[in-house]
């Protein structure tokens, strides 16, 4: 029998401020963590984790905080997460630098579905803070894009500053990605839109049968975007929501992230749009 | 048949305190759960030192003794919650140290919960039932305190008629028997008045769970000594409690103590069921008689039910 809450220890390899109050951390593994070597393990498909899965990173004597990968979840050298400050952790991981150990536990959760989205056309939403899994998902789909019909990111930010991953996104257009950006008031120097993600959804050309929508960001953007995408055709069925909630053991255990009679660390993070609509809390 | 003597049991058992530590959970009504000597109030999950993270070592060999049946049956079903999806390491660590002894004054067929049950049959004599086999080795290593007879042959006292548990219990144990229903109902009852009346009465401090053989919410937390060692913990949480479901930042997805009161009842009753086709309850009585604000949870299902029946 495992110590099932036991983390492996992790060297923070690169940081890469993406906005003043949030960080990109690279994280590799250590050859104190008990590994021999110096690569995440992948699944059967290649993968270190499923885009959508979450792992909890911290340090001892500060706690853990579940963060959803932004890297490819092909690439096994490195799992990188997207830190905003916001708590003790957070704010503890701010302080660190290149070199520092962490720990880091998972993959935990179920994860976008690779195999349904196959052959489809993608609307991919976020807001905020809700960049990384998504950021995973599109990595997921350049390498198969073989496999994938139109591909649109909408992201909205508050003000240009906090539009995260921007030399990540400026790739992603290269791929042929259509990312679509936008910030909730004008300001000086952009050209883009401006306004909330829900109006950029009249600036895509999609196969609306044979659509999925995958979201994540704030609670009312997830809302409002669902009352966009259902007149399109988009059934709740085809569109995936990563929650956020409070998480502590990450193991379906202690009861801090659930929501109806769902757990958010077991049978989520990604959920069917009317799996939890009308969940009590 | 086994059996054991009043005089052999006291000791047998005084035997067994020389060479195990002991506990007695003792069995009157209410008396707050037996769960602290499974998952205890605060535990160290692992701990650093010299940068390298070691799991914290469990307890020794231990009796549990004096179970009783709503206690026992809550035993099995914690054991089921702490398997599943993922064998909880602290929890069987010292589930595996333990003999637990259940003590019942019913007749019951088969043992529900423990490693040896023992039945009072009055007149100072104890029907004794083998569970597990590390019950059975237990008696193997002590059996000149038990004796096996031929029931047909001599005359061991019947059990008395009746059962040892309250009224409340009774009653209580009569709701569970259909848990669907109780699930259905507590599910419908969202927006029912009745959590108001409750959320104005509940004094949001979570005893109700920290008494519960069944509540096994918990939080992890980190500690840091003066002796620069550190270690993780994890300690009893209460879903009653104002923290609960807060997040980095601030906010909190059941803010008001009427969604947490109501979501305490929601897990036991309809989550647990979903999960595991049985409500989180034993009617054992612990919460009601722990509960400094007088809440009955017998109460409160009984008008759930009166009203979800009468919408239906």
């Amino acid at each position: 029998m495992d110590n099932i809450y036991l983390p492996q220890l992790v060297k923070i390899v690169n940081i890469k401020e993406q906005s003043p109050t949030v960080k990109l951390f690279r994280l590799a593994p250590t050859q104190r963590s008990g590994l021999k070597k110096s690569k995440f393990e992948t699944n059967d498909n290649g993968l270190v984790f499923i885009p959508g899965q979450f792992v909890l990173v911290g340090q001892i004597g500060y706690g853990e905080s579940p963060f959803g990968p932004s890297s490819s979840p092909y690439e096994n050298k490195f799992i990188e997460i997207v830190v905003r400050k916001a708590g003790t952790v957070t704010n503890y991981l701010h302080s660190l630098k290149k070199g520092d150990v962490i720990t880091l536990r998972g993959p935990y959760g179920n994860g976008f579905p690779l195999d349904f989205i196959e052959g489809k056309d993608m609307v991919m939403a976020t807001g905020g803070c809700g960049i990384p899994p998504i950021a995973s998902l599109v990595e997921y789909i350049i390498k198969n894009k073989e496999k994938f019909g139109r591909i649109y990111v909408l992201y909205g930010a508050r003000s240009p500053e906090e539009i995260l991953m921007k030399d990540r996104i400026e790739e992603w257009k290269k791929e042929g990605i259509k990312v679509i950006l936008t910030i909730d008031k004008p300001a000086l120097g952009w050209d883009g839109y401006v306004g909330f993600v829900t109006d950029l959804i009249k600036e895509i050309q999609i196969n609306e049968a044979d659509a999925v929508a995958t979201m994540c960001g704030p609670g009312p953007m997830m809302d409002a975007l669902e009352k966009v995408l259902r007149p399109l055709g988009i059934s709740d069925r085809r569109i995936f929501v990563s929650m956020e909630r409070k998480m502590q053991c990450g193991i379906g255990k202690c009861q801090h992230c659930t929501t109806g009679s769902k757990y958010v660390c077991m049978d989520g993070p990604v959920f069917y749009y009317d799996e939890i609509e009308k969940n009590h809390d | 048949m086994i059996i054991i003597s009043e005089k052999n049991l006291q000791d047998f058992l005084e035997k067994t305190k020389k060479d195990f530590d002991f506990f007695d959970v003792g069995s009157q009504d209410g008396k707050p759960s037996f769960k602290k000597y499974f998952f205890p109030p605060e535990e160290e999950i692992f701990r650093l030192s010299d940068s390298r993270i070691g799991t914290a070592k469990v307890s020794k060999k231990f009796i549990l003794f004096g179970l009783n049946l709503p206690q026992l049956e809550a035993l099995t079903q914690l054991d089921e919650i702490m398997e599943k999806p993922n064998k909880d390491y602290f929890y069987f660590q010292r589930r595996k140290q333990s003999f637990v002894i259940g003590l019942v004054k019913e007749k019951i067929d088969v043992a529900p919960g423990g490693d040896i049950v023992l039945e009072d049959r009055g007149k100072g004599q104890y029907r004794v039932l083998v569970n597990t086999l590390k019950g059975k080795n237990l008696i193997k290593n002590y059996n000149n305190f038990f004796e096996t007879v031929d029931e047909k042959k001599e005359k061991i006292p019947q059990i008395p008629e009746g059962s040892s548990l309250s009224e409340w219990s009774k009653s209580m144990r009569q709701i569970l028997l259909d848990s669907e229903l109780l699930a259905n109902a507590v599910e419908w009852s969202h927006g029912h008045p009745i959590w108001d009346e409750l959320a104005q009465k509940c004094l949001g401090c979570g005893i109700c769970t920290y008494v519960c053989p069944l509540c096994h919410c918990f939080s992890i937390e980190d500690r840091v000594g003066l002796d620069d060692k550190c270690s993780r913990c994890r300690k009893w949480d209460a879903c009653t409690l104002p923290n609960f479901s807060k997040i980095a930042g601030g906010h909190s997805f059941r803010p008001n103590l009427k969604e947490r009161y109501y979501n305490w009842f929601y897990h036991k009753f309809v989550r647990a069921y979903r999960e595991y086709g049985k409500s989180q309850c034993v009617g054992c009585g612990a919460c009601k008689h722990n509960c400094p604000a007088k809440i009955d949870i017998q109460e409160v299902l009984s008008v759930i039910l009166r009203d979800y029946r009468s919408n239906q």
